[in-house]
């Protein structure tokens, strides 16, 4: 017993002292990458701190994507834009989509480009930003909703902030659910604007709110990532942390994933819904709407071409499914961030522009 | 509920307490409930299963005592084997059988429709299955009292530690630990701590840190040879860190209880030879096979031609106790023909290895042998791993015409820091433990540098455990 107390005392103490002098070399000495790597594990709250604390901090992800701001810019342009302009491509995604398009252009440079997008925004991002930024679109125009097979576990979240953890860019949207009209009934985050997060360390009912919401609502939500922010202290109790959140997370996901049609976020007949309303209002609108479906290289991801292309098919919903131009299961065809290669992207584009030509054939310019 | 889980953390909490204030034999009425709980908490439907495993080879170990006729006996112990093989037959290798049967009608131009069971694999079968029929084959020869107490052999089946994924335990060291009142001491609850530790940094910070790279070289179409050679490697390091790691928490966690489970690896990959190997890897099956399936077939007792055929025998059905597929059975003929050929070139004893491993380290000779050998037991794992004869056959061309250039140009994401670090550590630690010769090589250690060395692993653990919990390899056999 006393072997076994003076074991137990002799670990915690070298526990302790590990856990100084590995405090010690992230402050000072250690290379960047270790320092990211420690930094990961802080909580949710510590990491949007040290963001609005350090606004030049490298990977700032604060300011980032707000929906509000999206559509100033959007509507920005949109009063710049000559009349009878060439129509234009506005995408509703992220990254993906943003490079597929882009690749798209090079191939054919005449084409108009209009970007709304977030770090790896779910569905419910790209969804409510088409249908905020409907007043800024033009009959004639294009219309791509972006749907990335990663971010579809998410669609229950308000925030990347609750589900992306290394990575948790605070801006908001949306949670859409079935109604019982075959419609979506859209439940808004309490924080919607920059501005109000920014106000939240001086406002404490409103971080109240919001934080209550999150714990009740947002099915993401992991109180291991964002409990005892004073912890964030111990490089140690980062790790753990770390661990912690991240399972928890993709066990939330997973439960989603598991469950599409009846969970607690039936993400497949929600996505139908989107997209069913997707069409309605470019078509009603004298736009053309194209649903991309990205398909990352994680195979835990929903299926999107399984999930989806029988019925978009069944709809005559234009489409392209990155899958059916390249196999996401060789990794070949991925740079280390996740992203296609560059030439993959092209091969994208490409079927991108046939999509858009034959979509285009059906329906014609409206002016 | 995975030992990598907080979940089963949470469950052996509770047990162990309620052990803690238990008197004996409640301690083993909670541990059969909660062994019932911890393998329904997989798929409760499956507990009738082990329940009627249990109930027939109790009446048959009772009945076996009760009857000196051979003849009787003979009948018993076919009831047992009938029960025990009929159970695997059905839910883990009738499809398997049909789907070969009809492919083979397929390729002779007869058109065979036999229907397939719908049914899910039960997890664990292979292990509870050889567990019990070891006991009443034990009773059978004279060589153990059948248990008395109905709880107590159902416990002994239903443990919970190691009822999943082994050690296959046998009823001559298990039953008796769990018929006589146990210990729970410090010494017990800090082996058995150390012991869940590093098979927890075996497990969750380099066996699931590695099988996306595994799984992305497996799922390749084209992969260059060196793809294919480092994700083999890697296999070779996943499979042993998942099972082995397994193997370390379940006897871990059975130590802090005062139970002592039978050891399951010793550091495999620093065998020069397959009978080394076979004494490294899995030992709780390898000594099962010998012992029940390799003496019964005759052994060695029957000139050179028929242990040949023996050991083949025996290895190859120790393929198929994997899994039903082709892939098993193929690389159990495999790890059969090295055993036959290295008996017929090295014969019985020399190369086993014994008396030479503490001069491992001062040996290059064996160090060249160990790598050499470890190449060797890779093919066999390509074997085990791949997905198809097409994939054996494509892998092996693409080793055959391996270019050291490609090692400089891999397809493939580098292992995470924390991965390599837990690599290291592992290897430290069979190091260690092949080099002192003891499996607690640690104990030796002043307490001060012990503290150390565990708050080392602790912290390793926290700084890989980042990935998502994976189930254990070996739950699917």
């Amino acid at each position: 017993m006393k072997n076994a107390l003076k074991t137990i005392a002799c670990t915690l103490v070298a526990l302790i002292v590990l856990d100084v002098l590995a405090a010690l070399v992230l402050a000072g000495p250690a290379p960047a990458s270790l320092k990211t790597f420690f930094n990961y594990g802080r909580s949710v709250p510590g990491k949007i701190a040290q963001w609005k604390a350090n606004p030049d901090l490298r990977g700032n992800l604060l300011n980032v994507s707000w929906l509000p701001d999206l559509m100033d810019l959007s509507a920005e342009q949109a009063a710049a834009r000559p009349a009878g302009d060439e129509p234009v491509v506005h995408t509703y995604g992220m990254s993906f989509v943003v490079r597929i398009t882009d690749a798209a252009q090079k191939a054919r440079p005449d084409l108009q480009l209009a970007h709304r997008g977030g770090p790896a925004a779910p569905p419910n991002f790209t969804y409510a930003a088409f249908l905020k930024d409907r007043e800024n679109r033009r009959p004639g125009d294009v219309a791509v909703l972006g749907i990335l097979s990663y971010s579809v576990g998410a669609m229950g979240s308000f925030s990347n902030r609750t589900w992306v953890f290394e990575q948790p860019s605070p801006f908001t949207y949306p949670i859409f659910l079935p109604d019982a009209d075959g419609g979506l009934t859209e439940i808004e985050p309490v924080v919607e604007t920059f501005e109000q997060e920014m106000s939240l360390e001086d406002d404490p009912d409103l971080a109240g709110r919001w934080y209550d919401q999150l714990r009740d609502q947002d099915r993401v939500f992991a109180p291991a990532a964002f409990d005892l922010p004073w912890l964030d202290i111990s490089p140690f109790a980062r790790l753990v942390r770390r661990s912690l959140a991240q399972g928890d997370i993709a066990g939330r996901k997973a439960d989603i994933i598991a469950r599409p049609e009846d969970g607690t976020m039936p993400y497949a007949e929600v996505l139908r819904r989107m997209i069913t309303s997707f069409n309605a209002i470019a078509r009603e609108d004298g736009q053309i709407p194209i649903v991309l479906l990205v398909q990352g290289r994680d195979p835990v991801d929903p299926d999107l071409k399984a999930l989806l292309k029988p019925w978009l098919e069944r709809e005559g919903y234009p489409y392209l499914a990155t899958a059916d131009h390249q196999s996401p299961r060789d990794p070949r065809a991925f740079l280390p961030d996740g992203h296609y290669q560059p030439d993959i992207d092209a091969r994208f584009g490409q079927a991108f522009l046939e999509v858009l030509d034959r979509a285009r054939q059906k329906t014609p310019p409206a002016r | 509920m995975l030992f990598s889980q907080l979940d089963f953390w949470y469950f052996f909490a509770v047990v162990f307490l309620l052990y803690l204030v238990l008197p004996f034999r409640w301690q083993n009425r909670m541990l059969l409930v909660a062994s019932y709980v911890f393998y329904g908490a997989w798929d409760w439907r499956f507990l009738g299963l082990i329940a009627f495993s249990t109930v027939v080879d109790y009446l048959v170990g009772l009945s076996l005592a009760r009857t000196s006729d051979e003849t009787h006996r003979r009948h018993l112990l076919t009831i047992s084997m009938v029960t025990n093989l009929g159970l695997l037959g059905i839910f883990k290798y009738f499809n398997f059988f049909i789907g070969s049967f009809v492919a083979l009608a397929d390729g002779m131009g007869m058109s065979v429709s036999i229907p397939v069971l719908y049914i899910v694999l039960p997890v664990g079968i292979s292990f509870y299955t050889f567990q019990t029929m070891s006991y009443t084959i034990d009773v059978y020869r004279r060589e153990l009292e059948p248990a008395k107490n109905f709880f107590d052999f159902a416990l002994f089946v239903a443990f919970f530690p190691q009822l999943v994924a082994g050690p296959i335990e046998r009823a001559s060291n298990l039953l008796p630990e769990i018929m006589r009142p146990r210990t729970v001491t410090w010494e017990g609850i800090s082996r058995g701590a150390v012991l869940c530790l590093i098979g927890l940094i075996k497990k969750v910070v380099v066996a699931d840190a590695i099988s996306p790279t595994v799984d992305t070289v497996y799922g390749m179409e084209n992969p260059t040879g060196a793809a294919v050679a480092v994700g083999t490697w890697l296999f070779a390091l996943q499979i042993y860190c998942d099972f082995s790691g397994y193997t370390d928490i379940a006897r871990g966690v059975a130590k802090m209880m005062g139970f002592g489970l039978m050891r399951n690896f010793a550091q495999p990959y620093f065998a020069t030879n397959p009978q080394e190997f076979w004494r490294r890897w899995h030992i709780s099956l390898s000594t099962w096979l010998r012992d029940y399936l390799y003496i019964s077939l005759g052994g060695n007792r029957q000139g050179k031609r028929r242990t040949q055929v023996n050991l083949m025998a025996t290895m190859v059905l120790g393929g198929l106790w994997h899994g039903a597929a082709w892939n098993f059975v193929l690389w159990g003929g495999y790890q059969g023909a090295l055993l036959v050929l290295h008996r017929q070139f090295f014969g019985r004893r020399r190369g086993s290895g014994e008396g030479e491993r503490r001069r491992l380290l001062h040996w290059g000779g064996r160090l060249l042998l160990i790598v050499a050998y470890f190449q060797v037991t890779c093919y066999g794992w390509l074997l085990f791993r791949a997905q198809s004869w097409e994939q054996i056959a494509d892998f092996t061309a693409r080793l055959a015409t391996i270019r050291l250039s490609d090692f400089a140009n891999l397809p493939l994401p580098g292992l995470p820091f924390p991965a390599i670090t837990g690599i290291l550590l592992v290897l430290f630690w069979d190091i260690a433990t092949e080099a002192s010769g003891k499996v607690r090589f640690y104990e030796s250690w002043p307490t001060l540098v012990r503290g150390l060395l565990w708050a080392v692993l602790i912290y390793a653990f926290a700084f890989g455990a980042t990935t998502t919990p994976s189930a254990f390899i070996y739950f699917q056999f």
